[in-house]
């Protein structure tokens, strides 16, 4: 069992705050995604968990045991480095081996083990050289090879894939995707690319600026953001946003976007209704509205602004009463510049969104 | 061109015996084909002498004739105008600051001599002859011309004996009295020689300089390796206070090593701050002098301790820039995998180290072989020697350049060595050659 629970941990440099008062659990043998822009805090939170600079305040535990104040050698994880941070002086079997040798295992298991990571990663042919002739996706290989013969609970990786060419990103991606479902191990990966972190993860732990916005399974992070940075963090093209005016009469409720006036669901009446002031905003997907070309009394007329054909879809720019919007459509669907469409929002894709504090009101 | 002339002079110094060997004509002008060269002390058989061209004016053994230029009435009547030697005029009359004005020609004495005298149209004999004057006849001196004589001389030692004879001046010539033997005693041109370096091999000096230079080479040159280390590493770990250390460790290489050698020296010497130290601990009674004749050890640790203290931060600011340059990940990487702190000097930073450690073998090993003020100033040169020191001695106390030099190449070729001796033993470039 390698649970890990991270309490109230908060780290700073200096001035700047770069992880403040952080709760996280991350179940046993669950891949949990760190995803934030640069500079969110994500780093410093797995380097954290990995004991690489000791957190200001709160607690840690590895499987039950805390380990706020042990050393990252006693903390039994491994990890893959940015950098990759292989040994340049040692050839890659010392490389992969220096953990096991250096936690005194015996030679015989070292071998064995040094094998099974070069057999998994399809490098025993690399095993007698050393890395300073290597590319960077074979010192890649080494550096995941070298974490993975440890054999620790809690596998950590810091960006793996972030220095490696797209194309070798995608394979390895699927790769190590493939592989880590094989390590038993809790694994906490940290990246700013949301492809990898919805197609990798269990979990998708979103950050910014040093806290934790939502945490949950890569489709609810997309399909239900918790708030407004979640829905334009995740998703490409991201989120839509509109504004929209609150009317209240006679104990019903409804918003008016751009002329249009939508009405609610049962279950955010009530919600809307009780929000101070009369702003309230729509956020929704590029893909979960309904393209028509013909008006009906639910649609939104719409100017087509730009038309990207993306090969699956097509990609549209739109604009109504000033907003604009993004809006995908199948592929047949032909359009034309200046084009007026009709588009029809459903109601269970809306995500109202409380414009003071950003927090999506109602996620079904 | 810069760099390489120095070096080039400095071996022909050592190797090239600039006046070594005395050349011979084959007619007493300096013009004259060359018929052998004489070294020094070469013994001489005199044959013939003839004035000739001033060749070497200042010399102890210049011998001299006097030409004048005469006029007067030739054997066949005409007036005649040239030279002749002094010794066939006697001089009648002088003006007042002793110019000779008028003379006679000289009888010649003995039988079957020619009573004519020559007059010839340069001043020397082997120039042509204008005419001949009567004996006694009167001459107007006009001018008067100082000539060196030349020698025809003949190898007479063994060793030489088969040389051809030949003309040589007599300004590089020291000649008996009747001038019928003589001796080569100065030189003019050169030859390759070891003599400069057997000197220096030969010389008392060299044996102790040597046997101290590498003494204070093995003594050094660990210590401060080890203490450089530590000291980068202290550096390199970011603790509080860390620039402090930094300065501190740093600050005497903004000394000069004889500024360096001044303090040791007020440091051991009679009343100096170790004495005063001991003293007051009552560890001793009275001064102890620690930099005598009597206690070389002394010196030599007082040696040790000065240059450990001026030079070790070399080392660590080559070794702290070698530090910098592992990535921090590498160390993380290291500790993360359960190396602990001497576990990754181990097995992680000396390693890496390598390249900066052999740098700073090397520099430091050429340094200490340089070693040179330290030492003059804790001892004088005298006691305590090393091969730097006799360079100077025999530069400037002995005014020997040549042999000078061969120290300077011989501690030339010691540097050269030890940083091949490094390089091989310390052999690291294809291992870590940073990622």
């Amino acid at each position: 069992m390698a649970e890990i629970l991270v309490e109230r941990v908060a780290k700073s440099f200096g001035d700047k705050v770069a992880v403040k008062d952080v709760n996280l659990t991350i179940k046993d043998r669950e891949f949990m995604v760190l995803l934030g822009p640069s500079g969110c805090g994500k780093t410093t939170l797995l380097r954290a968990i990995a004991g690489l600079g000791m957190a200001d305040a709160g607690r840690i535990a590895i499987g039950g045991r805390d380990v706020t104040y042990q050393p990252p050698g006693q903390r039994n994880i491994s990890m893959v480095f940015q950098s990759y941070a292989i040994f340049p002086h040692m050839t890659v079997r010392d490389n992969i081996g220096f953990g096991l040798k250096m936690n005194k295992v015996d030679k015989s298991t070292i071998r064995k083990r040094i094998e099974e990571a070069a057999e998994l990663l399809h490098i025993e042919e690399l095993l007698d050289r050393r890395p300073s002739a290597m590319s960077g996706g074979q010192r890649q290989r080494v550096a995941v090879a070298r974490a993975i013969a440890m054999q620790a609970k809690v596998l950590l990786m810091d960006e793996p894939l972030s220095n490696l060419d797209a194309l070798l990103r995608l394979e390895m991606r699927a790769e190590l995707k493939r592989l880590l479902a094989d390590v038993d191990a809790t694994t906490v990966y940290v990246t700013h690319d949301q492809i990898e972190a919805l197609s990798m993860g269990d979990r998708v732990a979103v950050m910014r600026d040093g806290e934790i916005q939502q945490c949950d399974a890569p489709n609810t992070v997309y399909e239900s953001p918790t708030n407004r940075f979640v829905g334009s963090f995740i998703g490409n093209p991201p989120m839509n946003f509109l504004e929209g005016n609150i009317k209240r009469s006679n104990g019903q409720t409804a918003v008016e976007v751009a002329k249009h006036e939508f009405s609610l669901t049962p279950e955010t009446q009530s919600l809307i209704h009780d929000l101070p002031g009369n702003k309230v905003t729509l956020g929704i997907r590029a893909e979960n509205m309904e393209t028509l070309l013909q008006p009906t009394p639910e649609t939104v007329a719409v100017n087509v602004e730009v038309v990207e054909p993306l090969g699956a879809q097509n990609l549209l720019t739109v604009s109504v009463g000033g907003h604009r919007l993004k809006v995908s459509t199948h592929p047949t669907l032909e359009v034309a510049t200046d084009q007026v469409l009709h588009i029809r929002f459903p109601a269970n894709q809306i995500r109202w969104i409380d414009p003071t504090t950003n927090n999506v009101l109602y996620t079904p | 061109m810069f760099f390489l002339y120095p070096m080039y002079e400095g071996f022909v110094l050592t190797v090239y015996d600039d006046d070594a060997l005395l050349p011979i004509r084959e007619s007493p002008t300096l013009s004259g084909a060359t018929v052998a060269k004489l070294p020094l002390g070469t013994e001489l058989e005199i044959n013939d002498r003839r004035s000739q061209e001033m060749v070497n004016a200042g010399s102890d053994d210049l011998i001299t004739d006097q030409w004048f230029q005469v006029e007067g009435t030739g054997v066949d009547g005409s007036l005649l105008r040239g030279w002749v030697t002094e010794a066939r005029i006697r001089v009648r009359e002088e003006d007042a600051s002793g110019q000779p004005l008028a003379g006679t020609v000289r009888p010649r004495l003995g039988e079957g001599a020619d009573p004519l005298t020559k007059i010839h149209a340069e001043p020397n004999e082997t120039s042509s002859v204008v005419g001949q004057l009567e004996q006694r006849a009167t001459v107007t001196i006009t001018q008067s011309a100082e000539l060196e004589v030349w020698f025809l001389v003949q190898p007479a030692d063994d060793m030489n004996s088969g040389a051809a004879a030949g003309w040589a001046p007599s300004s590089y010539l020291r000649v008996s009295e009747d001038a019928s033997r003589g001796w080569v005693s100065g030189a003019t041109s050169g030859e390759f020689t070891t003599k400069f370096i057997q000197r220096m091999v030969d010389d008392r000096f060299f044996g102790p300089a040597l046997r101290t230079t590498l003494l204070l080479l093995v003594l050094i040159i660990p210590v401060q390796l080890v203490l450089a280390l530590a000291m980068a590493l202290v550096i390199h770990a970011r603790i509080r206070l860390n620039s402090g250390f930094l300065y501190v460790f740093a600050l005497p290489i903004g000394m000069s090593d004889l500024a360096a050698g001044i303090l040791f020296f007020s440091i051991f010497t009679g009343n100096g701050l170790l004495n005063s130290a001991l003293d007051g601990l009552g560890i001793i009674d009275g001064p102890f002098a620690f930099l005598t004749a009597e206690t070389t050890g002394w010196i030599l640790v007082a040696i040790v301790a000065a240059e450990v203290w001026r030079a070790t931060s070399i080392m660590m600011v080559i070794i702290v820039a070698g530090l910098q340059a592992i990535p921090d990940e590498t160390l993380e990487a290291a500790e993360l995998f359960g190396a602990n702190y001497f576990q990754r000097v181990r097995h992680i930073i000396l390693p890496l180290l390598k390249p900066s450690i052999q740098v700073a073998l090397i520099l430091r090993t050429i340094l200490a072989l340089q070693v040179f003020a330290v030492v003059v100033a804790l001892s004088g040169g005298d006691v305590v020697t090393v091969l730097a020191n006799e360079s100077f001695r025999q530069y400037a106390d002995l005014r020997n350049t040549n042999v000078a030099s061969a120290y300077a190449l011989f501690i030339l070729l010691l540097s050269v060595a030890s940083a091949v001796f490094y390089l091989r033993s310390v052999r690291s470039e294809a291992e870590v050659r940073p990622t």
